[in-house]
């Protein structure tokens, strides 16, 4: 399933729970999603969803939210 | 790309750390963006020695780390582009083997793992007599380039 597996990416980079993610984390709303938190899920989710991010959608992805909405660019449903 | 070398006056182009924090006399074989080699030769003249420690001189590990995270700068910052550009540490892991002394040729090898969008991990080793002294894993960023990858709603 996408969802869980893009659920985990974020789970397992910013050691968050899923009622948190339901709040629509954003970027720099943790300290874990700071800069370098932010390279290393989205190099998390290239991984998992065998795609590679242009420059715009990496800069635009701002929050879980929004991630959903720039992953259905690759093809990858989120529901 | 070509392997080249960097004498001590060629290393100031690309690596911006200057005396006396500057761990690195030559860079003997560098691929830029796969590895970066060089040394450090140590002498009783190293600013550090007199007080760590008096009675037994010997490279404080800190300063061993920051050169193994120095070579490795070298082999992101000669990649076209990256000349001069100034870089920090993210996180490093180190361990440390041996003691490092005056008198001592002070080894750097590093390696590149990964390099993407101003993020760079690579591995390390600083080696005296032919034996590994300290050892290191290292997240170094040209933060000029990870910042242009950055969400512009929030700082």
């Amino acid at each position: 399933m996408n969802s869980e597996k893009y659920d985990k990416v974020f789970i397992d980079c910013f050691s968050v729970d899923k009622a948190k993610l339901q709040k629509n984390l954003e970027y720099n709303s943790i300290p874990e999603w700071d800069s370098v938190g932010h390279m290393t899920m989205i190099a998390a989710l290239e991984e998992t969803f065998g795609i590679v991010f242009e420059m715009d959608d990496i800069i635009d992805f701002s929050s879980y939210k929004v991630g959903k909405e720039i992953l259905k660019k690759y093809k990858v449903n989120i529901s | 790309m070509k392997t080249f070398s960097l004498n001590s006056v060629e290393l100031l182009e690309y690596q911006p750390n200057r005396y006396p924090f500057l761990m690195i006399d030559y860079v003997t074989k560098v691929k830029p963006g796969e590895f970066a080699e060089g040394y450090k030769n140590l002498t009783n003249n190293e600013w550090y020695f007199p007080i760590h420690f008096p009675n037994n001189p010997n490279v404080p590990g800190v300063l061993q780390l920051e050169a193994l995270a120095q070579m490795l700068t070298v082999a992101i910052t000669t990649l076209p582009g990256n000349k001069g550009k100034i870089t920090h540490a993210l996180s490093h892991n180190v361990r440390f083997r041996k003691e490092v002394h005056p008198g001592q040729k002070f080894i750097l090898k590093t390696k590149v793992e990964s390099w993407k969008r101003g993020i760079c991990k690579g591995y390390g080793e600083g080696i005296v007599d032919g034996e590994v002294a300290c050892e290191a894993t290292m997240t170094i960023t040209i933060p000029e380039i990870l910042e242009q990858y950055l969400p512009k709603n929030k700082t």
